[in-house]
């Protein structure tokens, strides 16, 4: 790259060439009005709201897609763009309702802000839209055609960053309008609801059903914190007013899944109805009452202090209270392990991150189910794919990839999947537990150069791994402890236990919890503070968002001062 | 022996007028007169005047009845072809027989011969014969190319020759072939015969009447540009051609003068047929390579052009019909010849399709520099029922508005955009002192309004906008305000567009509104002057 000189309304900037006018400008607090540009998508040049002129170029250019050519000489305020700016934004306002009052992004919206900044203050041309339909169809947010701009952010935000290509345009010019699949409502489309598009899109067209009125920019507050619904530990902006959760976004700017978050992470836990257990509960007279937490952590110590105490954990709560599980129990002398199986090492390769993926050029998927399991995982290879990557699935359990596959082979096959991959620089090897010895010993042979990513099954493998805790199953203990956080158990586990004393520290109601002897709470997702390591060996930070409810206790610190009482 | 050869107009006009049965009747005829073995019957496409169709031609005597009945067919065979006497009263009249189209002494004189190198074998050979285009010099270009010239070669020539494409824009052909070939890696011809400009067909009567024409160019573009695969995008309306274009594919390969080493040579090239759904933005260039790959039809972003990242993100070149029918006689004769013909600047020849208030519509083609008042005198025949010129659109729908001031502007490319019209495509709308500009303008943004891909803000709504505003002035409801907007609508629409639709679509309003002002400001009466508008009939009812 080299650096090129240029001139923004007058002002001397340096570049980089092949950045384009935007970019530049961005960086030089030039602000160019935008409205179908995004920086996590691909160019469009189609809203025309960034038109500049360029001295010595026939017409107006689009800044997001022009680049920077050494000694170019930009305006981008002129006042026949000023001119441009207002009529585009007058045919925007033409073109369908836009009634600020009645829309839910007033406020927020980025067409508001332009309509004011170039001082639309009524309508000068004619409005003869049409009242559109509203889709309702999908459970977290809502289509109204009404507010759209056709700007397609939605739509290449659902085919290059969710990979997903439900969105597209039908019919053309005036009629032109947003549809999924080949126009059928939302809801029954193949939109597996990952958001995205609902993030991006800069109007009021999509609407969060959560938070849809819920509160202004200017309103709410916004804490960055890590996913902890499966191990890749994507990065989230939680939106609260008034102590209410409002909604989850995606970090555009942050590692290791860069804004794309899936359902399970952006949706499904504001809606999560599972009751939740608030009040530390002791077992008296075979019924469970609600106790304080002296007396709980009393029952608890005794316990471990004077039976042989097995601990047992789903590897779903923070670092901290992995690695004080531990000591607890060395302390106590009984055993401690982890619920979930562990996905087997590999003796070659490098780790690999997430963005490896998107580099490789070649994938092999093995034994794992990344779509169903890691979600964003899955749509990083789905993007690969895109790009004619070839991915090769191993094993019966993969699930999902079988469009994209460039091969699909049993794990003695595994060796084709291998000599495929023999001439690729970068391949990626995606496991998970269910990779069998022959297919470990058959991908060997790409070596040093393979980068490997272990999807395990438990949420924070990597913090269960760092902390010594191993795979174990129900032993001959008098007492059992398990330490479940935020996650259910195993149904079968219950069916297990066979009149042991029976300690949970949880965070819900379930079956297990019922059968307790002793239940201590544990604080939610967005209530913690702490750390997790992800499948790419990070350690990511968790933000409490707010604050939890007095009688629930972080389970890290009880798990401290139980290490003090015995 | 075949002594005779009958030749059948077949474009869809003349089948639509009944010129499969004609040919019926004729081979009837033949059969029961037992002429099979000396009269042999065949279709052509006819490539010139409209209004007399379907015509029989019967060579060798070079005769051109017009328009001929089933009827009139049996009584031909009867009569010409049996007894040998000429049938006078259903010669087709004395205009038709112009150019190359038929040779009778006599008559040659009375008409005025066009210039045709791109039409020189449309209506003469017939397209379904690979033989009569080889023996009409068809595929000597390319093997003069294969066995004389480097492509290096070939590239230079059409460079000198200055050929401008067809297409509508009049970009240099050897430069554009030049920006490939300066790329790296695999290539791509793409013929551009989407051809929806509203009255240009130009390319339908090329590609139907001289199939081979075009096949010999593509391959002589791949052997100068080093591409191995072509790609034709035709119009989906194009049935006809589409049908012949494959089998002449299919004839040209089967002598090898299409794919794997043609005629023994180290270059290699194959044709695929590619046919386009009917959007008028796929015939851009940039939409027209996203449908070829399967995608929805709207324009790219450029930079980069398709000269670097065209077809699936390769080199290509895209060029018009036209524009590659020039190629073979070019590199037969050679840049000198060619710039012989035409204006310095803009050598060659132009294919026209005219139509509206003349006597005769129709196709012509005439040495660049022609003026409008030329093709309208001589090939038009003049204005139609003796009414004044009031304005001419030139280059289809999107073309500017021609008033009787630039009625002898020379016809090429440069000197129309010097006097602030375009040449385009070659449609050439010619209207009489009848004719409302207001309802012009409005039944042309009708169609920008349905054609528009809808990509851009300015297009999409702008022409929207625009219809409506043309809309209430022609209903009468209209005030200067409307006339105010629209001028503006117009202004930034073209200044805002993504594409050359968007950028092209108020050019009717803008030169309209240039030298009819006043007939636009009238509506804002609620007056037509031309009393075409339905604002006229409201005023009758109101007096
Ligand atoms: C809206 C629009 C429609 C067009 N339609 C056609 C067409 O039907 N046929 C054509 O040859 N060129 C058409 N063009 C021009 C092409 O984009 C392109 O310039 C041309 O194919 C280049 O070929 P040439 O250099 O041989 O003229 C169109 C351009 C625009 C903007
Ligand atoms: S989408 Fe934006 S501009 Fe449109 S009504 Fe809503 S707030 Fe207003
Ligand atoms: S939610 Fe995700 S999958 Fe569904 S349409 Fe939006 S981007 Fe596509
Ligand atoms: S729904 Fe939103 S993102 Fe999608 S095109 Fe409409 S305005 Fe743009
Ligand atoms: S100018 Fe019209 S046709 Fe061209 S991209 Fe814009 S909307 Fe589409």
């Amino acid at each position: 790259m080299s650096k090129v000189q240029l001139t923004i309304d007058g002002k001397s900037v340096e570049a980089e060439s092949g950045q384009t006018i935007l970019e530049v400008a961005q960086a030089t607090s030039v602000d160019i009005p935008i409205l179908c540009h995004h920086p996590a998508l691909s160019e469009w040049g189609a809203c025309r709201m960034c038109l500049v002129q360029v001295e010595g170029m026939r017409g107006l250019q689009t800044a997001c897609t022009c680049p920077v050519t050494d000694g170019m000489k930009v305006s981008t305020e002129t006042e026949e763009i000023a001119n441009i700016r207002k009529f585009i934004l007058e045919l925007l306002f033409s073109e369908r309702n836009h009634y600020c009052m009645y829309c839910q992004m007033s406020g927020d919206c980025e067409l508001q802000d332009l309509a004011y900044r170039y001082g639309l203050d009524h309508w000068t041309y004619p409005r003869p839209f049409e009242r559109m339909e509203i889709d309702a169809s999908r459970k977290y947010f809502i289509m109204d055609h009404n507010r759209c701009i056709l700007c397609t952010r939605c739509i290449r935000a659902c085919s290059e960053v969710a990979a997903n290509h439900t969105l597209n345009l039908r019919e053309r010019g005036a009629d032109s309008m947003i549809m999924a699949d080949l126009n059928v409502p939302f809801g029954e489309s193949t939109c597996i609801e990952c958001g995205t598009c609902l993030q991006v899109c800069p109007t009021g067209a999509l609407i969060d059903a959560r938070s849809a009125y819920g509160g202004r920019e200017k309103d709410v507050e916004h804490t960055q914190t890590t996913c902890m619904q499966c191990s890749v530990g994507c990065q989230l902006d939680v939106v609260t007013r008034y102590s209410r959760l409002l909604r989850v976004d995606g970090v555009w700017d942050a590692a290791p899944s860069n804004g794309l978050l899936c359902v399970d992470g952006r949706f499904k836990p504001l809606y999560d109805k599972r009751q939740r257990v608030t009040q530390p509960l002791v077992r008296k007279d075979n019924k469970l009452v609600e106790t304080s937490w002296e007396e709980a952590l009393k029952v608890v110590a005794g316990k471990l202090k004077d039976s042989k105490p097995q601990g047992l954990a789903l590897a779903g709560t923070t670092n901290e209270a992995l690695a004080a599980f531990v000591k607890l129990f060395e302390k106590a002398g009984g055993e401690a392990g982890r619920l979930e199986p562990l996905a087997p090492e590999l003796d070659y390769g490098e780790p690999a991150q997430l963005k490896d993926i998107l580099e490789s050029d070649y994938i092999i998927v093995a034994g794992a189910a990344p779509l169903e399991y890691q979600r964003v995982v899955g749509y990083f290879i789905k993007r690969m794919a895109d790009k004619g990557v070839p991915v090769a699935l191993i094993g019966e359990t993969v699930e999902g990839l079988q469009t994209q596959a460039t091969l699909v082979l049993s794990y003695e096959e595994a060796g084709k999947a291998a000599e495929a991959a023999m001439s690729a620089k970068h391949p990626v090897i995606v496991y998970s537990v269910g990779l069998k010895a022959a297919a470990i010993e058959a991908l060997k042979s790409l070596g040093d150069k393979a980068r490997i990513l272990a999807l395990d099954p438990a949420h924070n493998s990597n913090g269960a791994q760092n902390a010594g805790l191993k795979p174990m199953a129900v032993n001959g203990a008098d007492t059992l402890y398990f330490l479940l956080g935020e996650q259910s158990e195993d149904e079968a586990l219950v069916a297990q236990l066979n009149g042991q004393f029976t300690i949970v520290q949880a965070s819900y109601k379930s079956p297990l919890v019922e059968r307790a002897d002793v239940v201590l709470p544990t604080p939610l997702w967005y209530e913690r503070e702490g750390h997790i390591t992800n499948v790419e060996g990070q350690t990511l930070p968790l933000n409490a968002v707010l604050p939890m409810p007095a009688s629930v206790r972080d389970d890290a610190e009880v798990l401290k001062v139980l290490k003090e009482l015995i | 022996m075949i002594r005779a050869r009958v030749l059948i107009s077949g474009d869809p006009l003349s089948l639509s007028r009944g010129a499969e049965k004609t040919k019926l009747a004729i081979e009837a005829e033949i059969s029961y007169y037992g002429l099979e073995d000396e009269i042999q019957v065949s279709y052509l496409t006819h490539a010139d005047r409209t209004d007399i169709l379907p015509i029989v031609m019967i060579y060798p005597e070079g005769v051109t009845y017009g328009p001929v009945t089933p009827e009139d067919g049996a009584y031909i065979v009867q009569e010409h072809l049996y007894k040998g006497r000429v049938i006078e009263h259903l010669f087709a009249p004395p205009e038709v027989l112009t150019g190359d189209i038929a040779h009778i002494p006599g008559r040659k004189g009375a008409t005025y011969a066009q210039k045709r190198i791109v039409l020189r074998r449309a209506g003469v050979i017939n397209p379904l014969d690979i033989e009569d285009y080889i023996t009409h010099d068809g595929y000597f270009a390319l093997a003069k190319a294969l066995e004389e010239m480097q492509p290096e070669e070939v590239l230079e020539t059409v460079k000198a020759s200055k050929l401008q494409g067809r297409g509508g824009a009049g970009f240099p052909t050897g430069l554009k072939w030049s920006f490939v070939v300066q790329q790296p890696g695999e290539k791509y011809v793409v013929c551009n015969a989407d051809e929806s400009e509203p009255g240009t067909f130009k390319d339908r009567l090329i590609l139907e009447g001289d199939p081979h024409a075009l096949l010999e160019a593509m391959a002589l573009a791949g052997y100068a540009i080093g591409a191995h695969e072509g790609w034709i995008y035709i119009r989906g309306e194009y049935a006809l051609a589409k049908e012949r274009l494959n089998k002449a594919i299919q004839q040209a390969k089967e002598l090898n003068l299409l794919g794997d080493h043609i005629l023994g040579s180290d270059f290699s090239f194959d044709i695929h047929v590619h046919a386009g759904a009917g959007a008028y933005i796929c015939g851009e260039e940039t939409a027209l390579l996203e449908s070829l790959e399967g995608k929805r039809g709207i324009p790219r972003i450029r930079p980069p052009y398709p000269t670097v990242a065209g077809f699936r993100g390769k080199p290509t070149v895209v060029n018009n019909v036209e524009t590659l029918a020039n190629i073979p006689p070019i590199i037969q004769n050679g840049a000198d010849w060619f710039r012989s013909m035409g204006t310095e600047r803009s050598p060659g020849t132009k294919v026209y399709t005219m139509l509206g208030d003349v006597n005769i519509t129709g196709l012509v083609e005439t040495p660049m520099g022609t003026t409008l008042r030329e093709i309208i005198n001589i090939y038009g025949g003049g204005m139609k029922d003796g009414k004044a010129f009031k304005c001419a659109q030139t280059g289809g729908a999107s073309g500017s508005i021609i008033p009787p001031e630039l009625l002898d502007v020379p016809m090429d490319f440069a000197s129309m955009a010097e006097s602030g019209a375009a040449l385009g495509s070659g449609a050439l709308l010619i209207a009489g002192e009848d004719t409302c500009i207001v309802d012009l303008a409005y039944v042309l943004l009708r169609f920008f309004k349905a054609e528009s891909c809808g990509k851009c803000t300015p297009c999409r709504i702008g022409t929207a906008q625009m219809l409506e505003a043309l809309e209430r002035l022609r209903m009468g409801y209209g005030t200067q305000v409307d006339l105010d907007r629209l001028e503006e609508i117009a202004h930034y629409t073209k200044e805002a567009s993504f594409c050359g639709l968007g950028q092209a679509a108020p050019v009717p309003i803008i030169t309209g509104l240039r030298y009819f002002r006043e007939e636009f400001e009238a509506h804002t009466r609620g007056e037509c002057p031309t009393g075409v508008c339905p604002c006229s009939v409201k005023q009758k009812v109101k007096h």
